[in-house]
């Protein structure tokens, strides 16, 4: 049996580069670990156009779609549309992020509370600007351990 | 000046104010003069008037720009690049350079290109040394036969984002439009792999995938492209689809050479912030009167390609 620890990091397809980026860089307050067909030695190879973000201890591999994507309607805030990504905030900063939101007009639903007997506390949900779904939620039991994975492919 | 150059510079800004002239690479100066001056208009304005700028003729034009025609033997064909130069005309001024271009026996390509503010601008020829100009139809405030003036220049760069950097960093420019960076931009790709969009060179590429994806191994993109504002135009700069030489590492004066105008304190920060950066520069050097700047500081971009800023004053 294949000895899988965690998911280790996502690709998703963006229709703009650098609104993307600026999004999870700008808004999110994610880094850019790396860039890829940016130089010409990746033209030459026929590498593909994209850039690998660090959102807190988890990489997000922003892939510049080759085709228009069917997405979403824009004021959908809430679906899995093939996929949704979750991420955790701590409580106590649950509020700037959303206040963060707001500062930067980006449109988000909730906070939506979940039952007083699971795990999650509240969620927001919300679209990045290509429209892929994204969750922030704070959990009710962010006082145990958690073992954060390692980011793999800064270079 | 000073007070308001400081404010810039503390924001980012080195105040350039223009592209205040260029100097291009052909092998005969005086033939090149003439080339021009028959298509193009302008006043032929001397031999070896700039300093740095190896053996050459000089062109004003009605603007206050100019334009170097120097001597360069061993020129790399750069026609299948983005590298070009661009001149303001008025659209009398464009018709008459393209009744003077045919009447030359010159082929005019019409070339489409991304920028928004070019779309209309489909006047292209090569000079006989094969630099790519462009024509773009601007009002001016001199009407004539000829151009008016510099509109824009266009560079090759082996890394966008060390030269994202260099350009919106160090020489403080703000990026006024990027492509290839959008599905939008390869969809467009596809429409010109079709035969359906005639685009200017270095703008499409057709890529070999590194791996066959769905039996297709050839896929057209729109190649990376970032303008940068400089006064009233932009300095385009293109990825660059294959290696290309660069100049020593030790030379920092040549040509090609893109010369941006800005006031004399500008070159001190300038300077000041290339060494930050570590890069190698010449300057700020004095000028004697009979030059028509007072002082230059030379350097090269990310990839090679020769900068000057000047700042205005002499003859």
């Amino acid at each position: 049996m294949a000895e899988i620890q965690s998911i280790n990091h996502s690709a998703i397809c963006v229709h703009d580069l650098q609104e993307a980026e600026d999004f999870y860089c700008g808004v999110l307050g994610a880094r850019t670990a790396s860039a890829t067909d940016y130089i010409t030695q990746d033209v030459i190879r026929g590498r593909s156009l994209h850039k690998s973000i660090v959102l807190e201890d988890y990489l997000i591999a922003l892939m510049l779609a080759r085709d228009f994507m069917p997405m979403p309607p824009s004021d959908q805030m809430r679906g899995a549309h093939g996929f949704r990504h979750g991420f955790y905030v701590p409580r106590a900063r649950f509020d700037e992020l959303m206040a963060a939101l707001a500062d930067h007009g980006v449109a988000y639903e909730g906070p939506v509370t979940h039952p007083e007997d699971g795990p999650f506390g509240q969620s927001i949900y919300l679209q990045d600007p290509s429209g892929n779904f994204l969750e922030f939620l704070w959990r009710r039991d962010e006082d145990l351990p958690y073992d954060p994975v390692e980011g793999i492919g800064e270079g | 000046m000073t007070a308001a150059l400081d404010q810039q510079a503390a924001a980012g800004g080195l105040a350039i104010e223009s592209i205040g002239a260029l100097a291009v690479a052909v092998a005969d100066p005086s033939a090149a003069r003439d080339f021009y001056c028959r298509i193009l208009g302008g006043v032929a304005s001397g031999s070896d008037v700039l300093p740095e700028c190896r053996s050459h003729e000089l062109i004003r034009f009605p603007a206050g720009q100019m334009l170097a025609l120097a001597r360069a033997g061993n020129r790399p064909d750069l026609s299948e690049t983005g590298v070009h130069q661009a001149y303001r005309a008025t659209a009398g001024a464009a018709e008459a350079i393209a009744g003077r271009l045919q009447s030359g026996g010159i082929q005019i390509r019409r070339y489409r290109e991304d920028r928004e503010a070019e779309q209309g601008d489909r006047l292209y020829f090569f000079d006989p040394d094969g630099n790519r100009v462009q024509i773009v139809i601007r009002d001016a405030a001199v009407d004539g036969e000829g151009i008016y003036g510099i509109d824009h220049a266009a560079v090759q760069v082996p890394d966008m984002l060390w030269a994202g950097h260099f350009y919106g960093t160090v020489l403080g420019l703000e990026a006024e439009s990027r492509f290839g960076l959008r599905t939008a931009d390869h969809a467009l790709a596809r429409v010109w792999a079709a035969g359906e969009d005639d685009m200017a060179p270095g703008t499409r590429r057709l890529d070999k995938l590194y791996m066959t994806m769905g039996g297709q191994n050839e896929v057209p993109r729109t190649n990376m492209q970032v303008y940068y504002t400089v006064g009233e135009g932009v300095i385009g700069v293109y990825l660059a689809t294959a290696h290309f030489q660069e100049p020593p590492e030790d030379q920092l004066a040549g040509v090609p050479r893109m010369i941006l105008q800005a006031p004399r304190a500008a070159l001190d920060i300038a300077a000041a912030r290339l060494e930050t950066e570590g890069r190698p520069y010449l300057g700020p050097v004095p000028h004697p009167a009979s030059a028509p700047f007072s002082a230059s500081l030379y350097f090269k971009d990310t990839g090679g390609n020769f900068f000057e800023i000047c700042s205005p004053g002499g003859s």
